[in-house]
């Protein structure tokens, strides 16, 4: 199909107009819920999308690495099956007695281990990542099932009970979790070599190759930032549910939205760290704003896809890069 | 791709086939062989066919399962308020229908991106799906009067089946709206300047897919006699996972309706063989993950790298 028109122009006005709606729709909140505008509601809106958000820096990341094209790119739908199963590892561990460290460790490497085996399957077997990513989260959730004989688990332990609570401030500890993480991921993606070299080799893989990058070791490792992502947001989540429950697939398609529209409120239109955080502060808003307005939550997704469909159709970038 | 790496899925079906014959008495027998077509294969089979068609013309269908459960959605509503059975079909197609011409509307319109737009499709058939059952309420239609459409669509859905295979793959292989849309799938531009409406295609293929998937939800509610809201979207990963697996006996790579099918058996047969030879339902979703990443590996690996 003919491409349309490279106007940048068009294309910053455009931008513009998501960073509006994203305005209007904060004002007519502002307007018609009270408490909206309280710093005690945003920093608990920021707790709240500490697990999101998380999720989303991962599938971002991978999607830096392994180039836009849904299909054949950079995609990991298995992050919200590694989500459950590091929960479900944390809480299982601790609910046995053993001690918190013990449990992140374990924790943090099943995630690692889970985005080992994307990164064998992408890279290693050549498998697209779209269906690597899917087999691998079968394999994944199966074993969160295991574990969990699809149950909930309960577990309370010192280091969960601090990870719920409030910090310093009165701040809820996971909105430093994710403010955090956000001051982390940002710069060193947007600004270490590591960062700058692995958007090089998603942008333009062949050229990257050229110039002389490893470039299966940046897709490989993007994937293995991602499981630990995922081990992290298993953490947060176990602390926020105290314990592990059954049905964190459902978290996945938020994901993606949140990744995807992250492009949109990116500077170039290109998959950032920086966009993802923006996107995943709106979704968290959006939500918070239709629970205080006391709109049924049942509106929430069909208004969260209506905007994805807004957003892309006013985004002409979006819609090559995207295809 | 080197030639024998197409036959990996057939092979792995033939081993899983004969390893499960071997270790259950019960696999190879008339009444679980049924039950494998009826209930796991027919659905999931209709989905992917689905799936198929617009995988052919390049696209993706995230929306499979909204089909679905639109068209089960108006087929059981229309039934509880006493429609006629041929009212209530004919809704469930239209049902299916909607979600179809406003994914054309969003592709072969404003030119979105397949995955962008059945995305949203998908999020905005949930909400519509949670407002009309209060949240996710099943609408159950067990009680009262019996209904010979339930038994009677029972009964046909093999025949559905057939028909769908056969229609689609005439339909991809013979029809000139089946070349364009291959033609459109393996190079749009070119296609595009070759004076197919690759548009126009695009769009009309999202609503003949939403058309199969709303057979699907007819074939769904009828054999559970109830409408279970966002129950669709269970097909959706396998369908696509069906699918793709399907690409790999391709000597292209593409979608085609013999490898959808062997990939629809594959799965439907590690999911019963698994639980009749005594693998617990939590281990068995682990062994299907693993026989999918397999079978995927033998074909990539043989594959001229990206």
């Amino acid at each position: 199909m003919p491409k349309p028109p490279n106007r940048p122009a068009l294309a910053t006005a455009l931008r513009l107009g998501a960073y509006l709606a994203f305005a209007a729709i904060l004002l007519v909140f502002a307007l018609a819920a009270p408490g909206f505008l309280t710093l005690g509601n945003w920093l608990n809106v920021l707790q709240q999308s500490a697990i999101l958000g998380l999720l989303a820096f991962g599938l971002t990341i991978v999607v830096i690495g392994g180039g836009g094209n849904v299909v054949t790119g950079g995609i990991d739908l298995s992050v919200a099956a590694n989500l459950g199963l590091a929960a479900a590892v944390y809480a299982s561990l601790v609910k046995h007695g053993y001690p918190d460290a013990l449990a992140a460790a374990a924790t943090l490497s099943a995630g690692l281990a889970v985005g080992a085996l994307n990164a064998v399957a992408v890279t290693a077997l050549g498998i697209v990542p779209l269906l690597a990513t899917l087999a691998v989260a079968k394999i994944v959730s199966g074993l969160e099932f295991v574990l969990t004989q699809n149950s909930v688990v309960t577990a309370t332990s010192p280091f969960l009970a601090w990870l719920s609570d409030n910090g310093p401030l009165a701040v809820p500890v996971m909105a430093y979790v994710l403010v955090l993480v956000t001051l982390i991921a940002w710069p060193a993606v947007q600004a270490t070599p590591w960062g700058l070299r692995l958007q090089a080799v998603g942008a333009h893989r062949e050229a990257a190759r050229a110039a002389g990058l490893p470039v299966k070791t940046y897709v490989a490792g993007s994937y293995l930032v991602s499981g630990v992502f995922g081990a992290l947001a298993g953490i947060l989540s176990a602390a926020y549910l105290t314990g592990s429950s059954p049905g964190s697939a459902d978290i996945l398609l938020s994901v993606v939205v949140a990744a995807l529209l992250g492009v949109v409120f990116s500077p170039r239109l290109t998959p950032s760290i920086g966009g993802a955080a923006s996107a995943v502060l709106f979704i968290g808003l959006l939500n918070n704003g239709f629970q205080l307005v006391n709109i049924s939550s049942y509106w929430v997704s069909g208004v969260e896809g209506a905007l994805i469909l807004f957003v892309v159709a006013c985004t002409p970038s979006q819609r090559e890069a995207m295809s | 791709m080197s030639a024998y790496a197409r036959f990996g899925l057939p092979v792995a079906l033939l081993a899983l086939v004969v390893l499960f014959s071997l270790t259950s008495p019960t696999f190879l027998t008339a009444a679980n062989l049924r039950s494998l077509a009826l209930n796991h294969f027919a659905i999931l089979a209709l989905a992917s066919l689905a799936m198929t068609l617009v995988v052919t013309s390049g696209g993706i269908d995230l929306s499979v399962g909204t089909a679905i459960d639109m068209a089960a959605l108006a087929y059981i509503v229309i039934l509880q308020q006493g429609g006629a059975p041929p009212l209530a079909i004919l809704g469930a197609l239209g049902g299916a229908a909607l979600v179809g011409l406003f994914n054309a509307g969003l592709i072969g319109g404003l030119g979105l991106p397949p995955f962008l737009a059945t995305l949203g499709t998908l999020f905005i058939g949930q909400s519509v799906q949670q407002l009309a059952t209060n949240g996710g309420v099943p609408i159950y239609l067990i009680s009262g009067a019996p209904r010979p459409i339930f038994a009677a669509v029972d009964a046909a859905r093999l025949w559905l089946v057939a028909f769908a295979i056969l229609g689609v793959a005439a339909l991809l292989a013979a029809s000139l709206f089946g070349r364009r849309l291959v033609a459109a799938g393996v190079g749009p531009a070119v296609a595009y300047y070759s004076g197919v409406p690759v548009r126009r295609d695009l769009g009309a293929v999202m609503i003949l897919a939403a058309l199969i998937a709303g057979v699907a939800g007819i074939v769904l509610s009828s054999s559970v006699r109830s409408y279970a809201p966002l129950s669709g979207n269970g097909y959706l990963m396998d369908a696509i996972g069906a699918t793709f697996l399907g690409t790999t006996f391709s000597p292209w790579g593409r979608a085609n309706v013999a490898g959808t099918l062997l990939g629809v058996l594959l799965l439907s047969v590690v999911k019963n063989g698994l639980l009749l030879i005594g693998v617990s339902f939590y281990w068995s979703q682990v062994a299907g993950g693993a026989v999918i990443l397999s079978v995927l590996a033998v074909s990539f690996l043989n594959r001229r790298e990206a």
